[in-house]
């Protein structure tokens, strides 16, 4: 068992590798003092389109994609099995107490009070959301 | 070698090279590895000026514009030398005409600035952590928890893309919304698990997409980077359900020398 695998072996937390071009753009894009500089070594040329950049949305633009999201939902026709599961606790009560709920859920998993004992790989999302953040 | 001490040198401009600044350290003689190269694998070395030096690296200024490996030489060389030390990242593609230059206008002028920045950066890196919904799961929360959410969904779930048009975006307002209230509250929790064991954050005010919860840089104390880590897993694990955690670094303390942002 190497160092690296005790260090990012646990599953849940993404480690991306640290050499990603996506990454380092995200990293260093932007950041740092600002000197006056003789010349700048320009941008222009990167394949930066490509990369899952900042996307700013207004806002019917926004509601639009939402609407998209929400009804490409498998809700039905996975049996709304893991639905029940996942928002058990959110159906009693008023809508306060629906997201406070949901809160102390988080909050309760954060403290320990989660027991999931099954182990899966996170997701990735990365495609699902660029293809949703285009146009 | 890869130092050079002398700022008295280079007084005649080279039309044809420039000095790239990678960013700010204390002096130290035998701080920059040998064979440490930067952006065209040039010779990474250091223009000094009192007890603090630039890392800086020779560039042709008649060249291509900025390529990938470009962003990726600069961002290797800071992650490295903030390995060994306190750095002061500067932006990305800064070129000064030569190393008198590199004193005169970065190094003097910034003296006082870069010395505190340097202290506060002092044994310290930053990690960055993004926090994303699993968006099925939370939109699925969302549907269950209102019903007008509910009905609408129902109704325009199998109409054409342009079909219904006003009752989409009524869906995707009221979506948005409960999103924004869940964000708030999650972030808020999210961030109340991490900000004890950091020694400063900052929003790195990005990512603007559906699932988005969190996007910060935090600044960690080193020789707490492993416990941090350790934390921020069992941070994922716990929350994993509805969000995903994704943690880039150590790298060059980026965020917390006062740059510009995307605002």
């Amino acid at each position: 068992m190497t160092q690296t695998q005790t260090r990012r072996g646990g599953g849940y937390l993404e480690r991306p590798a640290p050499s990603g071009l996506a990454d380092v753009i995200e990293v260093i894009l932007d950041k740092g003092i600002v000197i006056d500089a003789y010349v700048r070594v320009s941008l222009v040329g990167i394949e930066l389109l490509t990369i899952d950049a900042r996307i700013v949305i207004a806002s019917v633009d926004t509601y639009l994609r939402f609407a998209e999201a929400t009804n490409r939902l498998d809700l039905y026709e996975k049996g709304g099995k893991d639905l029940g599961e996942f928002i058990g606790d959110m159906q009693e009560g008023g809508a306060a107490k629906k997201t406070s709920g949901a809160v102390k859920g988080v909050k309760k998993a954060i403290t320990g009070g989660g027991d999931d004992e099954e182990r899966r790989p996170a997701r990735k999302t990365s495609t699902r959301r660029r293809r949703t953040e285009e146009a | 070698m890869t130092t050079t001490t002398s700022t008295e040198q280079q007084h005649d401009l080279d039309p044809e090279r420039g000095c790239y600044v990678y960013g700010v350290v204390a002096f130290g003689d035998d701080l920059v590895p040998a064979g440490m190269a930067g952006l065209e694998k040039a010779p990474v070395r250091l223009v000094r000026h009192e007890d603090i030096a630039a890392v800086v690296s020779d560039i042709a200024l008649e060249r291509a514009p900025g390529r990938a490996a470009d962003l990726l030489a600069h961002s290797e060389v800071l992650d490295a030398m903030a390995g060994l030390t306190a750095v002061v990242p500067v932006h990305f593609g800064s070129v000064l005409a030569d190393d008198a230059m590199v004193v005169e206008d970065v190094l003097a002028p910034g003296y006082d600035d870069f010395v505190h920045l340097l202290e506060e950066l002092e044994g310290r890196l930053q990690l960055n952590l993004r926090a994303t919904y699993v968006q099925e799961t939370v939109l699925a929360e969302v549907v269950a928890a209102d019903p007008e959410v509910a009905a609408l969904r129902q109704r325009t779930r199998d109409l054409p893309e342009d079909a219904a048009y006003g009752e989409r975006v009524r869906l995707g307002e009221l979506v948005s919304r409960a999103m924004e209230l869940k964000r708030e509250d999650d972030a808020a929790v999210l961030m109340d698990a991490v900000t004890p064991y950091v020694a400063a954050w900052s929003e790195r005010g990005g990512a603007g997409g559906l699932d988005h919860v969190i996007d910060v840089a935090l600044l960690v104390d080193t020789v707490n980077l492993t416990a941090v880590e350790e934390h921020l897993e069992g941070l994922a694990e716990a929350v994993h359900e509805r969000i995903r955690l994704r943690l880039v670094g150590p790298v060059a303390p980026y965020d917390f020398v006062g740059g510009a942002g995307w605002a």
